[in-house]
């Protein structure tokens, strides 16, 4: 049994958690889900020894424990199972697997007993890696299976799997799924933290659902189903979303993309997008969409093939030329390639804009003032001013600037590339309203993105991508999700 | 006008400038007195000795006594001293704000200085030059040491941007190489001879010696390199760039450009420290500025430039220079032993940086907590 009594814990501007109390019952798989910022993760690694609450106890089996760092979590036998990066991608498996004891003779590594030891980790849970492997070659979710036979060869009893299928092709989330349901019939507790309703309900025997860092419920997954547990999170019933700019049908062509193609990436891609048209881009991960991407941007300097803005092409390779035609790219990850966080929210919504709020090589303050506050209240950002750096806002209020930077930019042609990975309900569904508003106004969209409903919901038509190459188009009478697997995974 | 004092006014920079007024107090408090001998300036600008004339008619110097730190011409030094180091730190504070290093601005100030004087010196008293208009000798002297030190950067960000090498092994050979010219054109002979004229015009005094040139160019510069780091496009690419290089690629900002323009203002501004030397002491050798590439980035990272990129001001880095100048001062008033100096500023500069640290990390649990 593990035991929440009261526990609070602030961040620099937040209160991430609020006198939670709740308990998980050892041998279940316990979902914990909110909206981003709801404290989730943060409670994970409070239990991992990551974060240490300000208020408030942990109970383990009834007696208090209070990890301070994540080694002393893992002598109580409890584990966290990353979103970022957890090993030294340059070490191999083996390696990572014992970096923290490493097996020694006389000072020196001894590397054949080290190499055993990783294969009998790895064996414990199913995986089979080549030990011998630098971590870095390893896909995410290869890398996720090596994290937890280390949780489980520590002697891991609890293991928290913070969002674990947030980047995992269909087939490794099932090998994922597979391990999970058999930890659970070894007795070892999982705390699943996942913002994907099908999966937990699929998954999971207990769910507890927290809301702006308070608890709003815990009981079992039977007792609930998806629309409540969304309406607990969120505190309203979403209503089912319907695109506005279906209504009309789209414009002329904006962007024709003709045999683009970058060795060892894609090849032979050809699309179009019009203007007031919403086209998905839907594959698994590895099959080339965001490369795809960010070729049409001039960001591949390997690509070849002809990118035409209203039929006249572009020069090659050239971000600059994609600006000029006014294409926009709202890169998959924002915090590596959307923002730069040192910044503050309205030097990040201005940054693409710049050359347009100069004059002499000076900033137009006023102008750029207005500008940001514009876009900043169209996107509801939700931030205490604009001059505060975005290193400390949500995940969603990101997403929002980082949408923000080319609407400021006045794109006529924007590519968003996953625009809702890692946002809370809330944010999505404003998101998504507002990519329907862009549509509606006359601009080109191409969303990449992994979820399907997402897709579904928002496209007039989805192309689908398979491992570097257009595996097919369909038109919005024939979405369906099974339709759209099945070109995916080429079956 | 308080709201506007804060936006140039940053709260780092408060900070700093109470740290130079704490350092000002304990100096003066702690320095004892001296008895400095007085001077009067005559009408043609030059200083004299003031004598007392007795009552049996002999004549002896006079003296006053004065707090050691807090006099004219103690601060008109520390004025100077700052100035130089105050100088190159802005265009350095600027390299690290890119997240790049400047290594060679010591090596850049001893090529400027050497190359300026050769000219200067071709049109000074005893150069084959000398017949040439005044203005003549002085516009070519000052052309050639800041062309030799605009090259210099040229060079560094050239490279940097074309091989896609980390800056710190760029300017690291880049520092020998320019070093190494440097004694190669003079033969490690130092040059002088300059035309009047030009000392004159540097070495201008007004009160307890205090030259008014180099600082003047000291305030512009900090002044420049304000306007360019906060109200300039090019400013923001350079926070951008430190801040996060792909985000910065990815809105499409040209990095090399922003890249190969910092690299030419670094070298820029050691081009201007070494024109203000050449007229300040009047002569130049290829070893000058050894060692300036750690004082100048000690003064960047000082002042609150981030070594990671992305963080830091032009009023900072003077404020910088000028704390780590005020620290070698009171270690020569104070007269602690010389060869401590070098420790106690070293030591300076990792206790600046831990608290600058702790500031921040403070800070943060500071909005934590107010927030309900």
């Amino acid at each position: 049994m593990i035991e929440f009594k009261g526990i609070t814990k602030r961040f620099p501007g937040v209160v991430a958690l609020n006198d939670v109390s709740f308990s998980i019952s050892r041998g279940s798989c316990h979902a914990l889900i909110g909206e981003n910022g709801a404290g989730k993760s943060t409670l994970g690694k409070i239990l991992a020894g990551v974060h240490r609450a300000d208020e408030g106890t942990l109970h383990l089996d009834g007696q208090p424990v209070a990890p301070a760092t994540p080694v002393a979590a893992r002598e109580l036998g409890i584990a966290m199972v990353h979103q970022e990066l957890a090993f030294c991608p340059n070490l191999t498996v083996a390696e990572n697997l014992c970096l923290g004891e490493l097996p020694r003779r006389a000072g020196w590594v001894d590397r054949t007993a080290m190499r055993a030891r990783a294969r009998a980790l790895l064996a414990a849970v199913g995986a089979d890696l080549d030990v011998d492997a630098p971590m870095e070659t390893l896909s995410t979710g290869r890398e996720q299976l090596a994290q937890i036979a280390a949780a489980v060869g520590t002697g891991a009893r609890v293991i928290v799997m913070d969002e674990p299928t947030s980047s995992l092709s269909a087939g490794e989330t099932q090998e994922l799924f597979r391990l999970i349901r058999e930890l659970k019939v070894r007795g070892i507790t999982l705390i699943y933290v996942s913002h994907r309703m099908e999966e937990l309900f699929a998954l999971c025997d207990a769910i507890t659902v927290l809301r702006d860092g308070r608890h709003v419920s815990t009981g079992p997954i039977r007792a609930t189903d998806p629309q409540r547990v969304i309406a607990q999170m969120i505190g309203r019933e979403l209503g089912v979303h319907r695109p506005r700019h279906l209504e009309r049908p789209p414009g002329a062509e904006r962007l024709r993309i003709e045999g683009l193609a970058s060795p060892g990436r894609f090849q032979d891609i050809a699309l179009s997008v019009r203007s007031g048209e919403i086209v998905g881009l839907a594959g698994l991960v590895g099959a080339g969409r965001s490369e795809v991407a960010q070729a049409i941007f001039g960001l591949d300097p390997a690509a070849e093939g002809r990118v035409l803005v209203d039929g006249r092409p572009l020069p090659a390779r050239s971000i600059a030329a994609a600006l000029e035609a006014g294409i926009g790219l709202v890169p998959e990850d924002r915090k590596r390639q959307g923002l730069v966080l040192s910044l503050n929210c309205r030097e990040n919504i201005s940054l693409a804009a710049l050359p347009r709020l100069t004059r002499g090589g000076w900033v137009r303050r006023g102008m750029e003032r207005a500008l940001a506050s514009r876009y900043a209240s169209r996107l509801r950002v939700k931030a205490p001013s604009l001059e505060v750096v975005t290193a400390g806002l949500s995940g969603g209020n990101q997403q929002k600037l980082a949408l923000a930077k080319w609407l400021a930019r006045d794109c006529d042609i924007l590519i968003v590339d996953e625009p809702t990975r890692g946002v809370d309900v809330g944010a999505k569904a404003e998101i998504y309203q507002l990519l329907d508003e862009l549509a509606s106004e006359g601009k080109a969209l191409l969303v990449i993105s992994s979820e399907l409903p997402e897709l579904i919901g928002l496209c007039g038509r989805i192309l689908v991508m398979r491992a570097g190459r257009l595996a097919g188009a369909l038109p919005r009478a024939e979405f369906s999700e099974a339709a759209l697997l099945r070109l995916m995974a080429g079956v | 006008m308080v709201p506007r004092f804060r936006q140039v006014f940053g709260f780092q920079e408060s900070g700093l400038v109470l740290i130079v007024l704490a350092l000002g107090a304990l100096l003066t408090a702690f320095s004892g007195r001296v008895r400095v001998p007085e001077f009067t300036r005559g009408p043609d600008g030059a200083r004299h000795r003031v004598f007392v004339t007795d009552a049996a008619g002999g004549r002896t110097p006079a003296f006053a006594t004065r707090n050691k730190f807090l006099n004219g011409q103690n601060l008109a030094q520390l004025a100077k001293d700052t100035s130089f180091v105050a100088i190159m730190a802005v265009g350095a504070g600027i390299v690290i704000i890119s997240g790049g290093i400047d290594l060679s601005v010591g090596a850049i100030y001893a090529l400027a200085s050497v190359v300026g004087a050769l000219v200067l010196r071709h049109y000074g008293p005893n150069g084959p030059g000398a017949g040439a208009p005044a203005g003549v000798g002085l516009l070519l002297g000052a052309g050639a040491g800041i062309g030799t030190a605009l090259l210099c950067g040229l060079f560094n960000g050239s490279l940097i941007v074309a091989l896609r090498v980390h800056p710190f092994i760029i300017t690291l050979g880049a520092m020998a190489i320019i070093r190494g010219l440097a004694f190669v054109i003079t033969t490690g002979q130092s040059v002088g001879g300059f035309p009047v004229g030009f000392r004159q015009l540097v070495r201008y005094e007004v009160g307890d010696g205090l030259s008014l040139m180099p600082l003047a160019v000291m305030l512009l510069v900090m002044a420049a390199g304000w306007i360019f780091l906060s109200r300039l496009a090019t400013g923001r690419r350079v926070y951008a760039i430190g801040g996060n290089e792909l985000a910065a690629r990815f809105s499409g900002i040209r990095i090399g450009r922003v890249k190969l323009g910092v690299y030419l203002l670094s070298g820029l501004s050691a081009g201007v420290a070494a024109l203000l030397s050449l007229g300040y002491y009047g002569a130049a050798t290829s070893g000058d500025g050894q060692g300036y590439e750690l004082n100048v980035i000690a003064a960047a990272v000082v002042g609150g430039a981030s070594l990671a990129g992305g963080r830091g001001s032009a009023v900072g880095v003077v404020l910088g220079a000028l704390i780590i100048q005020m620290i070698a001062s009171g270690i020569v008033l104070l007269s602690i032993d010389q060869n401590y100096s070098q420790i106690i500023i070293g030591t300076v500069v990792i206790a600046a940086v831990a608290l600058d640290n702790f500031n921040t990390w403070l800070g943060r649990r500071r909005l934590s907590q107010k927030t309900p």
